[in-house]
């Protein structure tokens, strides 16, 4: 057994019984968001309807409107609070969220383009016969996959170009090139068109849309792989925290591992960002929370900020679509995260710093 | 064998787009709609104007969030020109949707077409795509000889003030949507349009678009005889209106909204334009 090994199987904090109870309890909030997303919104359905006559309104609403969206805000929810976990635990930066790595600063660039120079879908891209399959891509959001790949990868070469690779420079490197990104979008939006200007701040606010179940699918399958490479990582990642010198000690691969990390993180990120443009505030808040309330252990901060970013961002898109009534329109998914989840974090910041000074 | 041809089929029904979303011109998307549609839902104002106009209001459901007109004050609304609730549009059964197409609207609309909604996508961003769009509502909802009346009516009116306009010494206008930044009524937009049938020369002889940004040094040499305000700035107007070649023109602030939207109201726009740069020119009675 080498060091590394006694290290990752220590103890669970709260053992395997807890634990397995514990993801459990998560995943049920997870499923119970997901359903009351599919069951509740602007408009009142009947279920009886929905399930008994495919062709109703009812099951229209039900099967191609809400299901599908609620399943993209599990999807993105994960991937944002898992990446925003292990940047935050790789980067020993407690502000580190999803988008420090130039993710989002790429993303928004490639989409800010796509729609200043009006492209509707990719199909606009390539001549027949790979058109028609684009047909159904939009080209901001391959656009944007596209940026966040291309601003990863000189956030990577920019890290690594001095000889060792530090977690500083990867992330120096990403806030000058979310500057840089959004300066590139200052000038673009500067020199488009009104109409398009209001298409631009639309897709950076970040909305949840309604995408097709292959593309679903397809952005499941990248997220399982991400969140699961991060999840398999974990145990390296605790003794990452520890500092460099001390995890290379311990028999941790730190250069590789992180590569390892980072590309996990940017890929799932990237892929979320595709889907609804910039949501804010889940990748910061929802590791920060769970690790108020189960302390500092990866293997298991990890796959609870999953589940904890997927009710988190279900429940503010259903708070969202609930307050149509009210403004005649959708609030952006992320003016909701932001709302409710600022004040939270900032109670349950204090009933903690309280806990412990009565502890004392 | 079979299986092969099934696969395909398969496929093939994957690949083909349920419709093609044109930005350019009237566009049929989703399922066909009866011939006199009864329940109908607009995601502009100017269409809801045109139904109106067009005497069908009675059959408007849902109207979007930006239309203010008291008739349509107690229906439904269903979001957005961009963002339209899909949702609410569909819980309205409509027998016909009438959008605008934008990119940016793309993917809720076509989503309505496909969960059973008969969509009509009309471009309005000039005279002659108000007039087709005029046209090809009035045949969708079984009103063509009304919607050609419309038209005609329009045309007359276009006529009339170019006619007038004849007898006038042709001036230089300035039309100015805002101020900070400095944004003109440029080629190809509606305005610009309304300014050629009123007689008049666009100063903007520098704007390269149709909502175009303008440097001030630009407007300033415009030689401009007329600025038409249709900006909310009243400060940043009155900076403007000090500058040394603008001072000597004529300032007037737009008296309605008719002359910023395309949209059945644009006869009542070009009237408007024509009183504000002619004002002795007095108007001639219009039909309606």
């Amino acid at each position: 057994m080498t060091p590394e090994d006694a290290f990752i199987a220590r103890p669970l904090r709260f053992g395997l019984a807890r634990t397995a109870a514990l993801v459990g309890a998560l995943a049920a909030i997870c499923l119970l968001a997901l359903a009351l997303s599919a069951r509740l919104g602007e408009q009142s359905i009947s279920l009886r309807a929905a399930l008994a006559d495919p062709t109703s309104t009812d099951a229209a609403i039900l099967w191609s409107l809400r299901l599908p969206r609620a399943i993209l805000a599990v999807i993105v929810g994960a991937a944002l609070g898992t990446s925003g976990c292990a940047l935050q635990a790789l980067t020993r930066n407690p502000l580190a969220d999803p988008f420090v790595l130039g993710v989002s600063g790429g993303a928004a660039l490639g989409a800010t383009v796509a729609i200043a120079a009006g492209l509707g879908t990719a199909s606009q891209l390539a001549a027949t016969p790979i058109h028609e399959a684009l047909g159904r891509i939009s080209a901001p959001s391959l656009f944007a996959f596209a940026g966040s790949l291309g601003a990863t990868a000189l956030v990577f070469a920019g890290a690594r170009s001095g000889g060792q690779s530090s977690p500083y420079a990867a992330l120096l490197t990403g806030v000058i090139f979310n500057a840089f990104a959004s300066a590139a979008i200052t000038c673009i939006k500067a020199l488009v068109m009104p109409d398009k200007l209001g298409e631009i701040l639309y897709w950076l606010a970040g909305t949840l849309g309604y995408e097709r179940g292959s593309t679903l699918a397809a952005a499941a399958l990248l997220q399982v792989v991400a969140i699961g490479v991060m999840w398999l990582c974990s145990g390296s990642l605790n003794l990452l925290t520890l500092g460099d010198d001390d995890a290379a000690s311990l028999g941790v691969h730190v250069a590789r591992t992180r590569l390892v990390l980072l590309l996990g993180a940017s890929l799932s990120v990237a892929g979320a960002v595709a889907l609804t443009g910039l949501i804010g505030f889940v990748g910061l808040i929802v590791p920060h929370v769970l690790r108020l309330w189960l302390g500092p252990d990866q293997r298991l901060l990890i796959p609870c900020s999953a589940l904890g970013g997927a009710a988190f961002l279900t429940s503010s898109d259903l708070v969202a679509r609930l307050l149509f009534s009210l403004f005649h329109t959708e609030l952006p998914v992320g003016v909701i995260t932001a709302i409710v989840g600022g004040p939270l974090f900032l109670v349950l910041l204090r009933r903690r710093e309280l806990q412990r000074v009565e502890g004392l | 064998m079979r299986r092969a041809v099934l696969v395909l089929l398969v496929i093939r029904s994957l690949l083909v787009a349920t419709s093609a979303f044109a930005l350019d011109r009237p566009t049929y998307l989703g399922p066909k709609p009866p011939p006199s549609p009864r329940r109908i839902v607009t995601l502009a104002p100017s269409l809801t104007e045109t139904v109106i106009a067009l005497g069908a209001g009675d059959r408007l459901v849902g109207v979007s969030r930006f239309d203010d007109l008291p008739e349509v004050a107690k229906l439904a609304r269903v979001g957005g020109f961009v963002d339209p609730s899909v949702e609410a549009v569909i819980s309205l059964k409509p027998q016909l949707v009438l959008v605008q197409p934008s990119p940016g609207n793309r993917q809720p609309v076509e989503k309505m077409a496909e969960l059973g909604a008969p969509v009509l996508a009309l471009p309005m961003h000039n005279i002659a795509e108000v007039l087709r769009s005029m046209r090809e509502i009035g045949a969708a909802l079984g009103l063509s000889d009304r919607a050609e009346r419309l038209v005609q009516e329009l045309e007359r009116t276009r006529q009339s003030v170019r006619a007038r306009a004849r007898a006038q010494k042709p001036l230089r206008v300035l039309f100015v949507y805002g101020f900070e930044p400095l944004v003109v009524a440029g080629p190809g937009s509606f305005a610009d349009e309304l300014l050629k049938d009123a007689g008049a020369i666009n100063a903007a002889d520098k704007a390269d678009s149709a909502y175009s940004v303008y440097s001030a040094e630009n407007a300033v040499r415009s030689r401009a005889d007329v600025v038409i305000n249709a900006a909310e700035d009243d400060a940043a107007a009155e900076k403007f209106s000090r500058l040394a070649g603008l001072k000597q023109a004529r300032w007037v602030k737009l008296p309605s909204k008719d002359l910023l939207h395309p949209g059945p109201g644009l006869h009542k726009g070009l009237e408007e334009i024509f009183a504000l740069l002619y004002p002795g020119a007095g108007t001639a009675p219009v039909a309606r």
